[in-house]
């Protein structure tokens, strides 16, 4: 049939490569679609998300952790937190998926050239900005500078964090690591802020009016920075939010992720503030 | 003149032509005495007198539940649609507008495979009807929304064909049709309610909160609404292997439909309530700014509260000033 492999209603195949454990309960999983879904899949954006399907599970909405690698492996970053994310982290390597998308806007990565970005991530909302920002800094001659500031409750969950202090020793990225609370932990083993995103945002001295902000994260998160990224100055039409909602079908059809009388997965998961700040339910 | 006039009394040799195309669905009364379309066996359980059906016609299409998918040796396969075709006769204007909304919805960007099957089977004949007291459409009483619509006259029927299979039913039934006054050909109808000022009627109107503390959420309203759609996924593993994914349908009212991990954004009957009418009458991406309300009444007649969204579409917005 003409649908059985067209990513849009009918997932592609896929293989699950391996794992690499992040936390306790969190893992970044790589994903090996058909070959002929590559095409497709190659016209991700970040900040798109794909329908991981596991066979017996479900589906679940997920923004992938970087853009398709040149063999299409796909990079999911997946906390075990509910039925299908359960049956995911139990699956062994070589266990057979289903891939649908990519669908939904991605992040304005052409409109952001030329601008300084902020990234802004709470929790595992670092994932979806980790592939926008692989881009940015893949193509940094094309933006200005260059910060992520990272929240995470406690030191054993900040995912990435090694990876993220490699490439901002590299230079080219500013960092701001910064853990709601930090536990004992033995001498030298990990150093950063304690504190909140938005107090972090505080000191923070950037070209507010110029900047593009990209915002991901939990969404208490989302109503604290408003006011903090508001009052230094950012445009509302340049501070990005990438929402969740349960999106069921992807394609705009199911309205389990409506948000007033937009759809999350088909006008967004990208939303600019400017948009949202007329719907009481956004945020 | 064509021959477009259907005497009452070939009324019974129609409902046979129709036979031909297709497995004859139309209103009738249940064991139960509750009004459904069901398939017509026998001719003479047709009731062309009911006011509406409980069930409206969206079931031909979007079945309360159907699989889409199934998986086995770790591939996911397109589910064929058993998509039979079927007459349905006898349809309301508000029916056929509901249907053309559903058109927009499933058909319009990136079709939908099994509505699309289903769709392809299904013949459309309208009829015209008397409103009653729940009805709140503009009196449209026609609907081009269909193959062929029959308008009651005296003695009997004025057909107007709509479609080429419209024209194919004529052709076949043209031994039972004669000579009657032509009625111009039926339009869209426009939509029943335009709420003027939907930023007062959807945000903090006191009625809202009126509503909202006799709702009970039981859904019934989107249930048998002919444009509420939204539908859950599910999947099912076989005890034997592979398995299969539905799609079943949802409801806005109940208070899972709004949940992501960690919140809900619609937790209150209140944000319910006011969700499902705000896109009902304001529309809904991609159809920003399409009532799809078709005003046949259901929901009213329905709940079991007497919530009636006419008082709140009614209210001028002066006097929804006024309001304690």
């Amino acid at each position: 049939m003409k649908e059985s492999s067209s990513g849009m209603h009918t997932p592609f195949s896929a293989t699950l490569i391996d794992r690499h454990d992040l936390s306790a309960d969190t893992a970044l999983f790589r994903v090996a679609p058909q070959a002929s879904a590559l095409e497709t899949l190659s016209r991700f954006v970040p900040g798109q998300f794909v329908q991981l399907s596991v066979p017996g599970a479900g589906e679940i909405p997920i923004s992938p952790a970087d853009l398709p690698g040149a063999d299409g492996t796909l990079e999911l970053c997946v906390r075990r937190v509910g039925h299908v994310t359960e049956f995911l982290h139990n699956l062994p390597a070589g266990a057979r998926l289903g891939l649908r998308g990519p669908f939904g806007t991605g992040f304005p990565v052409r409109q952001m050239a030329g601008h300084p970005v902020l990234l802004l991530a709470g929790g595992l909302g670092i994932a979806p900005l980790r592939s926008l920002l692989f881009h940015l800094l893949r193509n940094s001659a094309d933006y200005g500078e260059i910060t992520l500031m990272y929240g995470a409750r406690q030191p054993k969950v900040m995912l990435f964090r090694e990876e993220l202090s490699a490439l901002a020793a590299r230079g080219g990225l500013r960092l701001y690591l910064t853990v709601d609370f930090a536990p004992q932990e033995p001498a030298g083993a990990f150093s950063c802020a304690v504190g909140l995103l938005p107090d972090l945002l505080k000191g923070f001295s950037f070209d507010a009016p110029e900047s593009y902000v990209a915002v991901c994260g939990p969404p208490a998160l989302y109503r604290c920075l408003t006011e903090e990224l508001m009052g230094a100055g950012v445009d509302a039409r340049r501070i990005l939010f990438s929402l969740e909602r349960r999106m069921r079908c992807g394609i705009g059809r199911c309205c389990h992720c409506a948000i007033g009388q937009k759809l999350c997965c088909a006008d967004g998961p990208v939303f600019s503030l400017d948009e949202l700040q007329q719907i009481p339910e956004a945020l | 003149m064509e021959k477009r006039f259907l005497n009452q009394t070939r009324l019974g040799e129609f409902l046979e032509t129709l036979r031909l195309f297709g497995e004859l669905h139309a209103p009738t009364v249940s064991d139960q005495g509750v009004a459904a379309f069901a398939a017509l066996s026998d001719s003479s359980a047709l009731r062309l007198d009911y006011q509406r059906t409980l069930i409206p016609p969206k079931k031909y299409l979007i079945p309360f539940r159907e699989e889409l998918l199934h998986y086995g040796d770790g591939t996911y396969r397109q589910t064929r649609t058993d998509a039979p075709d079927i007459v349905l006769f006898g349809l309301h204007p508000c029916d056929l507008e509901g249907i053309a909304y559903l058109d927009l919805v499933f058909l319009g960007d990136r079709p939908d495979p099994c509505y699309a099957a289903r769709r392809a089977g299904l013949t459309l004949i309208g009829i015209s009807c008397e409103p009653d007291d729940f009805c709140f459409c503009n009196d449209s009483l026609r609907s081009a929304a269909c193959d062929l619509f029959l308008t009651a006259r005296e003695g009997g029927f004025q057909l107007a064909v709509l479609s080429a299979r419209g024209e194919e039913i004529a052709a076949a039934a043209r031994k039972l049709l004669s000579r009657g006054e032509a009625l111009p050909q039926p339009g869209r109808t426009p939509s029943p309610i335009t709420p003027q000022d939907p930023q007062l009627r959807f945000s903090d109107h006191p009625l809202w909160g009126k509503f909202a503390q006799r709702c009970v959420s039981c859904g019934a309203c989107s249930v048998c609404c002919p444009t509420c759609y939204c539908f859950d996924v599910r999947e099912y593993p076989a005890l034997a292997g592979g398995g299969s994914r539905l799609r079943e349908w949802d409801n806005c009212l109940f208070v899972t439909h709004g949940e992501v991990a960690g919140a809900n954004f619609r937790a209150t009957r209140l944000d319910r309530l006011r969700y499902r009418f705000l896109h009902k009458y304001c529309g809904f991406s991609p159809l920003d700014g399409m009532t799809s309300c078709v005003g046949c009444g259901r929901c009213k007649k329905v709940c079991p509260v007497g919530i009636d969204l006419r008082e709140l579409l009614d209210t001028s917005p002066d006097a929804a000033a006024a309001l304690p």
